[in-house]
């Protein structure tokens, strides 16, 4: 068991340090010149020089990514016209555009994205399960038919294009925008809620599908026929009894998903306009900001990495029958 | 839910004759009215990307053409729908909705085609040799695959064109709208491509793993076959359901991406006719000219919907266990 999850987190940290390494030489290494782009329209030799040493872009290939793994582990200085600047750990270095440390745009982005898929998650699992464990319990029915076939259909339908419509036609929620949940937690649900019911409505739809499977398949064990054998209520035999070991294999979708989706909620984040790491991803892609870019496909497979490893290790606690894997 | 004495007949009228799985499963999917209305729906955006010229031209229009008389000071258009625009023109330029509708299917399924083609060819070959060689080759392609299933395929997909835009064409001012939007299109196949391809090579790899020690294998090893005559002679005809499966799978799924990326600002760019496009800058116009939003919003979800309901249909077909 130990040697499982030591083997597992040495294999996540491989996967951490080679998209370090990957990412570093595909955006630094690369023939392209930020310096340039820094320096703008009215730019001199003198001034570039300048811009390329501060950035540390005349050193060598591997004393850059050497010097990129120091900020990152114990901070670095960094030199700009003789004036010296401490970075501290993690450092991921100086956005191009915006002068900040790219740390610190990362801690401002990260909440809005987590307060999303969180939020969403709530109204997705509340809804998939409700919907799914009524329709196993009609299994054949109209009910189960409309709520299968529509959540068929829901599934198709383009994420993006749901998001458009709701946001352009949608008009009765509350206007879209991002307060922090500590300054004050009713304008952050307010400003919130169009965000949280699109993305939560739409992935009920396959949390429907998921539950509804499990569930019949955990309503046709033995232990439910016992539990109405012995005159157990059948709301309690479904509610008590069926859900509780139906929602293992959801709880283990859930997971894997989660991960997916805070890497993923850039479509949400752009369409509703809330300053999550996709908008800045996307600002960096347009501004050419390669440090803040690097960091945020650095904190993107972090994320997905340490998800996938916990899901794996709380999975082999859960379910004794993987650890033979 | 077809009424279970139907669905043993029909199996047993099908398994009567000796037919290889696959025709089974086309036969079934005849069958199937779903499948054969959605799979009409796909065919005809096919033929309207494949005809796009010929039906713009029928309509009499380009989908590049300028047409400011048609637009007032403000940049709305002044025509509604009239039978020399069959769905008016565009706000601010002008240009025909008809013939951009037409040409704005060709990127979506070009991309997704050519991403679906590149991807199952990669998947099928990196999970045929890693199941089959065994060995450092399996543990080294298996964490080739572990790694990119586990990279955050989104802000890469981002990121990457970036790089290589600045590599293919310089500085980003210095270069023409033309060959920007030529390398955004190879930059998204390849993107797609690379990030594609990892769980089909899975799937393949762990089928692979219980084949190759039937005995039908064994036979034609000791019969001194060679190793790639057992790959492909042997081994591939019985990974045909897994293939069909996930590629009918993939197709919708790349037109979504394409799609989404386009309208995020990082897939294709203008003049490219996309439907991406369209729905980025329609949306500010979805009051004053709905039709400039809607038509590609519903050109893109019928597609989408009618081949997603394909590829469920397709996997029921190939896989009756999971018949709903």
């Amino acid at each position: 068991m130990l040697l499982y999850i030591l083997k597992r987190v040495v294999s996540a940290i491989s996967v951490v340090v080679v998209t370090l390494v990957a990412s570093f030489a595909l955006f630094f290494l690369a023939p392209t010149d930020p310096a340039g782009t820094i320096c703008g329209t009215r730019c001199n030799a003198d001034r570039l020089a300048e811009i390329r040493s501060s950035l540390g872009l005349d050193e060598p290939p591997i004393e850059q990514i050497g010097g990129y793994m120091k900020g990152i582990l114990v901070g670095r200085d960094y030199t700009t016209s003789g004036v010296v600047q401490h970075c501290d750990a993690p450092c991921l270095g100086y956005s191009y555009t915006l002068g900040q440390p790219v740390t610190k745009l990362l801690a401002q982005a990260l909440p809005v994205t987590v307060s999303i898929v969180l939020g969403g998650a709530v109204v997705y699992l509340f809804f998939g399960v409700l919907f799914g464990t009524l329709s196993a319990q009609r299994r054949g029915g109209t009910l189960d038919r409309a709520l299968i076939g529509s959540s068929i259909v829901i599934n198709s339908i383009p994420y993006f294009v749901v998001a458009v419509l709701v946001a352009l036609y949608v008009t009765v929620l509350p206007h879209s925008e991002y307060h922090p949940l500590l300054s004050n937690p009713l304008l952050w649900a307010s400003g919130l809620v169009a965000a949280w019911l699109t993305l939560g409505l739409t992935n009920a739809a396959a949390y429907t599908r998921y539950s509804r499977a499990s569930m019949i398949e955990s309503l046709g064990q033995d232990f439910v026929r016992t539990a109405r054998s012995k005159g157990i209520s059948e709301r309690r035999v479904v509610y008590r009894h069926g859900l509780r070991a139906a929602l293992t294999p959801v709880v283990t979708i859930f997971g894997i998903d989660l991960a997916g989706q805070l890497t993923g909620a850039i479509f949400t984040e752009q369409i509703f306009g809330l300053p999550g790491i996709g908008v800045l991803t996307l600002r960096a892609f347009n501004q050419y900001d390669l440090p803040v870019l690097m960091g945020c496909v650095l904190l993107g497979s972090v994320v997905l990495v340490v998800m996938n490893l916990v899901v794996d290790i709380v999975y082999t606690v859960l379910d004794p029958r993987v650890r033979l894997g | 839910m077809a009424c279970p004495t139907e669905v043993i007949h029909r199996v047993e009228r099908l398994s009567t004759r000796g037919k290889s799985p696959t025709a089974i499963a086309f036969a079934r999917l005849r069958t199937d009215r779903v499948a054969v209305i959605c799979g009409s729906i796909f065919l005809f955006f096919v033929l309207i990307a494949i005809f796009a010229p010929l039906l713009a031209k029928l309509e009499g229009q380009s989908p590049t053409a300028y047409h400011q008389e048609l637009v007032d000071d403000y940049g709305f258009p002044t025509i509604g729908p009239t039978s020399g625009h069959w769905f008016g023109v565009e706000p601010r330029l002008g240009r025909d909705l008809f013939a951009r509708w037409v040409y704005g299917s060709r990127p979506s399924l070009i991309v997704a085609t050519s991403v679906t083609v590149i991807t199952s060819l990669l998947g099928v070959v990196v999970g045929l040799v890693a199941g089959f060689a065994g060995g450092w080759t399996d543990r080294i392609l298996s964490w080739v695959i572990d790694f990119v299933l586990s990279l955050p395929y989104l802000l890469f997909a981002i990121a990457v064109p970036a790089v290589l835009l600045s590599i293919f064409v310089g500085p980003a001012d210095g270069a023409s709208v033309d060959q920007v939007s030529r390398v955004r299109f190879i930059s998204l196949i390849l993107v797609l491509s690379l990030f594609g391809w990892a769980g089909l090579a899975r799937l393949i790899r762990g089928e692979v793993l219980s084949l190759r020690e039937r005995e039908f294998i064994a036979a034609a090893r000791v019969l001194g076959v060679p190793t790639s005559k057992v790959l492909f002679k042997e081994l591939l005809p019985n990974l045909v359901a897994p293939i069909v499966v996930s590629t009918s799978m993939a197709l919708p799924s790349y037109i979504v991406v394409e799609a989404g990326l386009t309208y995020l600002g990082v897939g294709l760019t203008e003049p490219t006719p996309s439907w991406g496009v369209t729905i980025s800058a329609a949306q500010s116009f979805y009051r004053a000219d709905p039709l400039y939003l809607w038509l590609p919003v519903l050109g893109i979800t019928v597609l989408v919907v009618a081949l997603s309901l394909l590829g469920d249909s397709v996997r029921d077909a190939f896989d009756p266990r999971t018949r709903r």
